[in-house]
């Protein structure tokens, strides 16, 4: 079994997290009041702001560290982010970018055959966590990239990791452990497969 | 037993005699030893003529003082932390592990593994009873007793997820590989609550091979276990003919009716479900089916990939039907009759809607150009009208009907609808993208670039769009006031507290209170509404004078009738209230029955919304006053209308308890006793004040 497939798989990132800070005292009043598309919180303290283009909502806390989510890739936070600060920096604040870091990503992927769970749970024993009780999915996690992975049984996968480069090292290296243990369609499934595809 | 030598004729033969404490010299007889320490064990004849042995138990755990004799406090005399702790475990696991009928074997396993965790430093920043059901937890997988996290979960009232958590970190520092759950484990635990007498095990047999068929049959990855078994008993319970509905079993089961009901369904589209009770036992089919939730998402693919050939092919229908339009159009304008004059004034108007019903009534006129002009008009006409169609159509719940006529009688009327929706997605974007190429020509002059550490690049961000996001100074004050308005009391009590801070501060009594995690209301875990109330008066401990029993007894009249409380002040203008309810309330007795359950549910709130912190005692006060006016207006019934008006009140206050109410006249048109019955209403407003009632 190869690690890459005929057909490359798709890793489709869904959500990146990263903060920054501004190195300077923001007044949370003024920012909901000047601003458009913000939601002052006063009991948590943080404002959040929704910004269009590149569609990302940022939490901003009074003293001016900035945590954006719901970027796509790692250049569209950056460019929100810094979209971010420019705003902030016409509202009067002397803002200054900061600490950008990217600090989390999440992607999703899916597999063409399902997975048997219970034998991927024993195979991979310390690894690998399986609890039906409490979700529905085992969680694979890779100590040295920092990297979670959920495994459903349907096939599909979600994987987080500090950065993007390290998600798709880590459904490079579980994917053969998946392919062990993958449930043989029955012939009819595949040849509608095969049609479809 | 050295072997010493004698010391005065140097003989190495020592005997020791174990009984008698001495060790001797077999050559010359001298006594080397007397005394010698015995390991001996020693027998008492105690009182009947039992013989104990001498001697105390010391534990294997480390120094533990024998406990003393009427002090009974084993914890805090003069042990190490650690010891503590360990102790304090090992009675809570025996305790837990009691309730759950697991044996020693089970317990002293649990035990170890706590004394691994704490040894671990894992308890840091944990509670301890968490610990605990995780180690009882694990040996119970580890053992393979069919013990669910759910029950330790119940017996803790903890949330399972937590529990969980904890559990999943310990088996992983401890490296402890719980085998998977297998759902054939539960069948006979449950079987047996579900009370199937005699034929307990044939009833357990069927099951398992169901759940056998099921695992199969790809339906528990990634499910509770408990599920499948539900369904599982439920289907062998009616194959033996005993009439288990989904309520018994998933009172059993602790699912709930939804999950249990799905995999039914599941199991009804496998073809294990076509075979008959007799073949079912007897055979077992070859083929295995796909997880459910993998055909499901198969199903969905295929609805997708269907619905976008269909659009694809209405859009090649949509082409050929404008194509088709435009075809007819230019026919129609050519046989269509000139108008001339003031006629062709109106023509401009009445065009788009009538560019298919020939207006015939007027002169023509044979001037090309005109026509020309005509077309484009009522082509560009049409559109406009297009727009407009769609516009009324989006924002009118698509009224159809009027389009239909003014689409025309030469599009099929079924494709006409269709059509409405391909077009509007294509005028649609049209008007979008307007916008966009709007933009883009206010290209983004790159702003000067400071290019010193920390401070912005601004390379490719488009100021003018930043500029969008701040608001100029009208609108800037006009979200000022509607926040303003919305925030008021927030804003007035910050202000008073900074008036009270400032006081304080004068007088010299100002204290730096820190700033306390306001506590949230505990649940008040209770069945009915009934004992809800037991439990809030148990814990407030709201009045002495308060005949509990008889409260306690309203529940089992189905609260059915408000009890009675006199007011307290404000005499008359209760007893008006009380006259002109009692003249509504003679009536009404019945309704209180029906309308008991939904005061259950309001007293349900009341009691939650009572034990939690409040801070608008104020509002409270300004409110009392509305609540007396719409008492004597409203004409439900007084329990309700009493709620209703708790409800308003999160807190109420002593005051509004007067405008409350249910009377002691309409009590006395009742049975006598529940003339001594106090309102709960009454008992939550009053636990400030001591004018009690007289019973």
């Amino acid at each position: 079994m190869d690690s890459s497939n005929d057909d490359a798989l798709d890793i489709i990132i869904t959500n990146v997290v990263a903060t920054f800070r501004t190195r300077c005292h923001l007044n949370l009043r003024t920012i909901a009041l000047e601003g458009t598309n913000v939601i002052y919180k006063p009991e948590v303290g943080k404002v959040l702001m929704k910004l269009r283009k590149p569609k990302i909502t940022a939490s901003i806390w009074s003293s001016g560290k900035i945590i954006c989510t719901g970027a796509t890739s790692e250049d569209d936070a950056k460019v929100g982010a810094r979209r971010l600060a420019r705003c902030l920096q016409k509202l009067g604040f002397k803002v200054r970018f900061s600490a950008f870091k990217v600090v989390n990503v999440l992607a999703v992927c899916s597999m063409p055959f399902a997975i048997h769970l219970v034998d991927f749970t024993k195979n991979n024993r310390p690894i690998a966590s399986y609890e039906p009780e409490l979700h529905p999915a085992a969680t694979y996690r890779i100590k040295h990239l920092k990297a979670t992975i959920q495994v459903f049984s349907t096939g599909s996968l979600t994987v987080t990791g500090p950065n993007v480069q390290n998600v798709a090292t880590a459904v490079e290296q579980v994917y053969p452990l998946l392919f062990e243990c993958q449930k043989p369609l029955r012939e009819k499934r595949r040849g509608e497969l095969r049609s479809q595809e | 037993m050295s072997s010493r030598t004698c010391h005065t004729c140097g003989g190495t033969d020592i005997d020791v005699d174990q009984a008698r404490g001495s060790a001797v010299c077999t050559s010359c007889g001298s006594v080397l030893e007397d005394n010698i320490i015995v390991s001996e064990v020693q027998f008492v004849e105690g009182s009947g003529g039992v013989s104990s042995a001498v001697g105390q138990f010391v534990s294997a755990d480390g120094p533990v003082k024998a406990p003393q004799l009427g002090s009974g406090f084993h914890t805090s005399v003069g042990k190490e932390s650690r010891a503590q702790t360990l102790q304090s475990g090992k009675r809570q696991i025996q305790q837990l592990g009691s309730q759950l009928q697991l044996n020693q074997h089970c317990l002293d396993t649990a035990f170890n593994f706590f004394k691994m965790v704490v040894s671990k430093h894992l308890t840091r920043g944990r509670k301890m009873e968490h610990v605990i059901a995780a180690c009882l937890y694990l040996v119970c997988r580890t053992e393979g007793t069919p013990h669910m996290l759910l029950d330790l979960s119940d017996l803790l009232q903890v949330n399972v997820y937590i529990l969980g958590k904890t559990f999943l970190l310990l088996a992983r520092e401890l490296c402890i590989n719980a085998p998977a759950i297998d759902p054939c484990l539960y069948i006979p635990r449950f079987a047996h609550m579900l009370d199937f007498g005699t034929k307990t095990h044939d009833v357990s047999m069927t099951a398992l091979r169901l759940v056998q068929r099921m695992k199969r049959d790809w339906m528990h990855t990634g499910r509770r276990p408990s599920g499948l078994c539900g369904a599982a008993l439920l289907v062998a319970a009616r194959m033996h003919t005993f009439r288990r509905t989904v309520k018994d079993v998933i009172s059993v089961v602790k699912v709930c009716q939804t999950t249990l009901r799905k995999r039914l369904t599941e199991f009804e589209e496998t073809p294990t479900s076509q075979l008959t009770i007799d073949e079912f036992m007897r055979v077992d089919l070859e083929q295995e089916c796909d997880p459910p939730s993998f055909t499901a998402g198969q199903h969905k693919t295929k609805m997708q990939q269907l619905e976008n050939e269909l659009t694809r092919k209405l859009d090649e229908v949509e082409g050929e039907i404008s194509c088709y339009k435009n075809e007819i159009e230019t026919e129609l304008e050519k046989s269509r009759p000139k108008l001339r004059g003031i006629y062709a004034a109106y023509a401009r108007e009445i065009d788009p809607e009538d560019t298919e019903v020939l207006s015939s009534a007027s002169d023509l006129e044979e001037a090309e150009s005109e026509e020309a002009e005509l077309q484009a008009a009522t082509q560009h006409l049409t559109q406009d009208f297009l727009c407009q169609v769609m516009e009324e159509e989006v924002g009118q719940d698509r009224k159809t009907d009027g389009v239909r006529q003014k689409m025309g009688p030469e599009e099929e009327g079924g494709g006409a609808l269709r059509q409405v929706a391909p077009l509007a997605t294509i005028l649609g974007k049209l008007t979008t993208t307007a916008p966009f190429d709007l933009q883009q020509t206010f290209d983004p002059s790159p702003e000067d670039d400071e290019t010193e550490h920390g401070v912005l690049d601004l390379d490719g961000i488009d100021d003018q769009e930043i500029e969008k996001y701040i608001l100029n100074d009208r609108e800037v004050q006009v979200k000022t006031e509607l926040w303003m308005k919305q925030n008021a009391e927030y804003l007035q009590e910050q202000r008073e507290k900074d008036e009270r801070i400032r006081k304080e501060k004068e007088q010299g009594t100002y204290k730096e209170k820190k700033k306390k995690k306001s506590k949230k209301g505990e649940q008040v875990e209770a069945l009915t509404a009934g004992e809800a109330i037991e439990k809030m008066l148990e814990k407030k401990k709201i009045s002495r004078k308060i005949n509990y029993d008889v409260l306690r007894d309203l529940n089992s009249r189905g609260g059915g009738s408000s009890p009675a409380h006199p007011p307290n002040t404000n005499t008359d203008v209760q007893q008006k209230l009380s006259r002109r309810r009692q003249r509504r309330s003679s009536g009404v007795n019945y309704e209180l029955a029906a309308n008991a359950s939904i005061m259950g549910k309001r007293f349900h709130r009341l009691i939650s919304t009572t034990t939690t912190t409040t801070k608008k005692k104020k509002r409270v006060e300004s409110q009392v006053q509305n609540p007396v006016t719409m008492t004597t207006t409203t004409t439900t019934t007084t329990t309700t209308k009493a709620v209703a008006e708790t409800s308003h009140d999160p807190e109420p206050h002593p005051t509004s308890s007067t405008a409350v109410p249910p009377t002691v006249e309409e009590e006395e048109e009742e049975e006598v006793e529940e003339e001594e019955c106090v309102s709960a209403l009454q008992l939550v407003g009053d636990y400030g004040c001591e004018e009690e009632e007289v019973f």
